[in-house]
């Protein structure tokens, strides 16, 4: 690999505590990741896909290892960095789409615009995602393909370098999902985000520049395509 | 964060019931506590301003009669500011009816300069001195009002067996008298019946017969000193003049009744407000945890894009703040017009010269301060929970709420008894226990309101009963100006009006305990009753009728708590009555008495005589007459010189009900209050229920339950919150009651019982629920409005 180093993941995982039992959702685990790449992560349910993304984002600390993202610890930061951590360099978008009912499509995008300094314009990123038309709409009346694209133009108006994806298309038709497959594509290009797209969906894997295999909390296996596949050429 | 503000706008919108609500209670908060306050402090500093800039007395004494330079030897004691001479009497004056009255004239010298309890002139002119024509005078403007009574207008009294006639020249108000009572058994003033009339000395003097003297001392005194001293030291230098009896500031009718209304004023107004703000307060956390419990994902969302607590919190905490500011604006606007309108109920009712109106700004500030004191720390306290929560966590499908098992299930017996909508209401309560609470505390708090306000009416209502059924059961009470025989109201009866008549000797006295040397004394008026008598009852302080004893006294319940008397104690007794030296003589207590107003200490006819070395003398007598007789009956009191006063018990009583119509308006004040913080709560309640159990309450239409049904399940959660707060309320209602009477009701004049009938708790108890009902119909046009398939599809 040729391209710079954007974060460093050594020896994570993660352990919950459900009462008397202590689950292991992710064993410790190692992974760098590249700036501007597009990572898959494949792997059943429950197998530690989300728990990994979600430390990768700073959602959560993990409770052994180091996560660096440059030259920063995220792993030992406090719930003040983390919260920066997050504003700065991540943007996420999940199965559920997750839009906040009460704010308009636009202003879902202004919520996460208003907090950094240069964003992108709002307009902007809704054309980017071809939701002009749409943007003063509520969540309630976008269908679930539409209230998604909302759900990636919130995540990219900040520029994030990372771009972390639960389950993108789970919750969408073929045709959809398959677009918008298309538009983090191209986003990785526009942006120049690094995209980590999480699903059990091994057909999407085509279309990464890297695949993440995980199976019971841990990373079984990283591959590389030396040719990505166009999203639109790929079926399921 | 101008997205933000705008979702907050958006919250508000879409919950407009809820934060109606919300303000509403914050609104009667700032409306009650501003209104109140300002009305307070209105009341409080034209009384002050007036008090200093009439200088009003701290002493008062009344002598048979002193020289008028006794105020230069009174004056050298130290602590003595400053000592007035007058005269003083009550005299009858004619009313245009034939009937008559009682007119207090009051002396001044002229010039006016530095006397103390100074008339202020609020129309027409002040008197001139001796001026050949008939004496002028100025009344005080409710006897003026009563009487009808314009300015030039000539009023006719009988001093001295004289009729001399007044000139009305100018209506005026002393400190003394803004709010003119006869004495302290009248409980009210009788504009009609009973009036100050001021004039100059040297006119009372040639009225009265007192040339060159006074009969009544006002004294200023420098502000901490012993009152008990100067007392003593003023009554060494009375005592040959016949020193009859003494009263601080404090006893002073007028006064006494304006500051018990000012103690009421303070005391309602700070416990109204804290009772709203306590319930608003209770009703933003839980609305804002509520909030916050719904809102996690959007919580999560935020803080995945990377939003701290800190601005999540306070978005959440504007919205409280949102509600307490708007609350306080408009408690503020309507709380100033009620501040106006019960200022000027106030000067309607105290004649104050000083105006009375004003804007409190100082209460505004603290309105403000207060309710978003409260929004703002209710609001953090509900927003605890955002730190709590996880973005990684919140993205996951919210924990559905748990079923849980109540305590009440491990009655099995019981339990089997409720059928599904019992149970859900109860497992529903069980969940949300602080709802539950707020929700109690809110009915409580109505409940007890309502209390408060139904209370009076039972107050007002014993007061008649006790003092116009019990206690005085005449039809007129008559004084005359002197002492007569019994033998000259025999042709009394021959008058074919009267039915039947009881004598009385009323003797002003000094006790003491009989073998204490005097040391500690107290004025009381004792009276001489017929042994087989009843037109006057006498009573204990537990309300027991007392007979009146052959022997031995049923000393008042003031002189026992003063002089630490006990039944049993034998006591000393001094007449100060003007006749022959002061007689004593040594009395057994046999009783303690307390009637509801004024009153005193109770012995037979003959006892009273002996007191005076007499044996058939009396002061006053009490007729009944026979129905319909009243104007022929009063026609021949017209005639007669000799009375001071009568009191009629019709006039009395259709007076006293008069008066009594400003308490209807606290009473109507109170139910308003009560009706609107439970319909506030009830609504807000049963909303917040609604929308928790919406997919829950959807999914029983969906299985085939009715719109009553579904009603009927909300109505047993509502229903089984208000049985609880109503019966908590109650006896907090019962208590408050007591408390507010012993703390802002009763003075040393008299002593108002704390009643209440049961209808009071019947009358709350209905109310509530009336209220509580109310409050939860407004929320059934949206169970009518449920959807269904939006129901099934949010079922997560
Ligand atoms: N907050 C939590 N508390 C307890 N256990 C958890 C928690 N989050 C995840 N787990 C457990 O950790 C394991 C991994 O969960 P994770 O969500 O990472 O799986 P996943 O691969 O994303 O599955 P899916 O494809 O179903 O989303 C699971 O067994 C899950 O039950
Ligand atoms: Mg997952």
């Amino acid at each position: 690999m040729d391209k710079p180093l954007l974060m460093r993941l050594e020896n994570v995982s993660k352990q919950y505590h459900m009462g008397e039992v202590v689950v292991d959702a992710l064993q410790p685990s190692s992974l760098d990741i590249y700036v501007g790449e597009l990572i898959v992560v494949l792997g059943p349910s429950g197998s530690g896909k989300s728990t990994l993304l979600n430390l990768m984002g700073g959602m959560d600390r993990p409770s052994d290892g180091k996560i660096f993202f440059g030259k920063q610890d995220v792993s030992a930061a406090d719930e003040g960095e983390l919260t920066n951590f997050r504003r700065q360099q991540v943007g996420f978008v999940f199965q559920f789409y997750n839009l906040i009912p009460d704010l308009t499509a636009a202003e879902n995008v202004a919520l996460a615009a208003s907090l950094i300094k240069e964003p992108m314009s709002v307009s902007a990123v809704l054309e980017e995602v071809g939701l002009s038309a749409r943007a003063k709409h509520f969540p309630a009346h976008l269908s679930g393909g539409e209230q998604q694209r909302v759900s990636i133009a919130r995540a990219i108006v900040k520029r994030p370098p990372l771009l972390l994806c639960d389950e993108p298309t789970g919750a969408l038709d073929y045709q959809t999902g398959i677009s918008i497959l298309a538009l983090l594509r191209q986003i990785t290009s526009t942006v120049g985000s690094t995209v980590i797209i999480v699903t059990h969906n091994t057909a999407i894997a085509a279309m990464a520049d890297r695949v993440v295999r995980m199976r019971s909390g841990i990373i079984a296996e990283v591959t590389s395509n030396d040719i990505p596949l166009a999203p639109e050429r790929i079926e399921w | 964060m101008p997205i933000l503000n705008r979702r907050l706008w958006r919250m508000v919108a879409a919950g407009k019931g809820q934060f109606a609500a919300l303000v509403t209670v914050v609104m009667m908060g700032v409306l009650v506590y501003i209104s109140m306050t300002t009305a307070y402090y209105n009341l409080y500093n034209s009384q002050q301003t007036f008090y200093q800039q009439s200088r009003f007395a701290d002493y008062f004494f009344s002598v048979v009669k002193a020289p008028q330079d006794i105020t230069n030897r009174i004056e050298t004691i130290p602590g003595v500011v400053a000592a007035t001479g007058r005269i003083q009497k009550d005299v009858s004056f004619l009313r245009p009816d034939g009937g008559r009255g009682t007119l207090r004239l009051t002396s001044y010298k002229l010039p006016l300069g530095q006397q103390l309890n100074q008339p202020v002139l609020l129309s027409g002119r002040m008197f001139t001195g001796y001026s050949g024509g008939n004496p002028e005078v100025l009344v005080d403007p409710q006897f003026a009002k009563g009487l009808g009574l314009k300015l030039g207008d000539i009023l006719d009294i009988v001093a001295e067996g004289k009729i001399v006639h007044l000139k009305i020249v100018g209506i005026a108000t002393s400190p003394e008298f803004i709010y003119p009572m006869k004495d302290a058994s009248s409980i009210i003033p009788l504009p009609g019946e009973f009036g100050i009339a001021m004039l100059p000395y040297n006119q009372a003097e040639q009225i009265l017969n007192l040339q060159g003297q006074v009969n009544q001392l006002s004294l200023q005194l420098v502000p901490g000193t012993n009152e008990y001293e100067i007392k003593k030291a003023v009554d060494a230098i009375l005592a040959p003049y016949g020193n009859l009896y003494a009263y601080p500031r404090d006893q002073q009718l007028s006064h006494v009744v304006l500051k018990t209304e000012l103690t009421q004023l303070k005391v309602m107004s700070r416990f109204l407000p804290f009772l709203f703000f306590s319930i608003a307060a209770g009703m933003q956390f839980l609305l804002l945890g509520r909030m916050i419990r719904l809102q996690r994902s959007s919580i999560g969302i935020m803080k995945a894009l990377g939003y701290d607590n800190r601005t999540i919190t306070a978005h959440y905490v504007s919205y409280a703040v949102l509600v307490s500011f708007t609350g306080a604006m408009l408690g503020t606007i309507s709380g100033i017009g009620l501040a106006v309108l019960l200022s000027d109920t106030y000067a309607q009712y105290f004649y104050l010269p000083t105006t009375i109106g004003g804007i409190n700004y100082r209460a505004i500030v603290y309105s403000f301060m207060i309710s978003l004191g409260v929004g703002a720390s209710s609001g953090l306290l509900a927003c605890r929970g955002v730190i709590k929560i996880q973005p990684a966590e919140s993205m996951r499908a919210a924990a559905p709420v748990q079923g849980k098992h109540i305590l009440l299930e491990t009655i099995p017996w019981l339990w089997k008894r409720f059928n599904s909508s019992w149970k859900m209401g109860m497992r529903s309560i069980a969940r949300n226990k602080t709802r539950f609470m707020v929700m109690v505390a809110g009915v409580s708090a109505s409940v007890v309101l309502l209390m408060l306000g139904f209370f009076m009416q039972d107050a007002i209502d014993y007061m008649m009963e006790q003092h116009f059924e019990k206690e005085g059961r005449y039809d007129y009470l008559i004084h005359f100006s002197s002492p007569i025989r019994e033998s000259d109201l025999g042709y009394w009866l021959q008058w074919s009006e009267v039915e039947d008549l009881e004598p009385i000797l009323e003797v002003p006295v000094s006790v003491t305990k009989a073998d204490s040397n005097g040391v500690k004394s107290d004025d009381d008026l004792l009276q001489g009753l017929g042994l087989d008598g009843w037109m006057q009852g006498v009573f204990s302080p537990s309300g027991i009728q007392l007979a009146i004893p052959d022997n031995g006294v049923l000393l008042s319940a003031k002189s026992s708590k003063k002089l630490k008397l006990v039944v049993g104690d034998h006591i000393k007794v001094k007449s100060k009555m003007d006749l022959g030296p002061g007689h004593t003589m040594t009395l057994k207590v046999v009783g303690i008495s307390q009637q509801l107003m004024g009153g005193g200490s109770y012995v037979s006819l003959q006892t009273a005589n002996r007191l005076l070395g007499e044996s058939k003398l009396l002061t006053g007598v009490m007729v009944n007459i026979h129905p319909g007789q009243a104007a022929a009956f009063e026609r021949r009191l017209g005639d007669l010189t000799s009375i001071s006063s009568i009191v009629s018990r019709n006039k009395a009583e259709s007076n006293f009900r008069t008066l009594m119509q400003s308490a209807i308006f606290t009473i109507i004040c109170m139910v308003i209050f009560a009706g609107i913080l439970a319909l506030a709560i009830a609504y807000n309640a049963s909303l917040m229920n609604f929308n928790e159990r919406k997919n829950e309450l959807g999914l029983l239409r969906v299985l085939g339950y009715t719109n009553a049904e579904i009603r009927g399940v909300l109505l047993k959660e509502i229903g089984l919150q208000s049985l609880i707060g109503i019966i908590l309320g109650i006896p907090l209602g019962r208590w408050l009651a007591n408390y507010y009477i012993a703390t802002a009701a009763t003075t040393d004049m008299y002593a108002m019982p704390a009643v209440i009938y049961p209808r009071t708790y019947i009358l709350a108890t209905v109310s509530a629920i009336v209220f509580l009902i109310a409050g939860f119909w407004l929320i059934t046009p949206r169970l009518k409005r449920l959807d269904l398939v939006e129901t099934l599809k949010n079922w997560d």
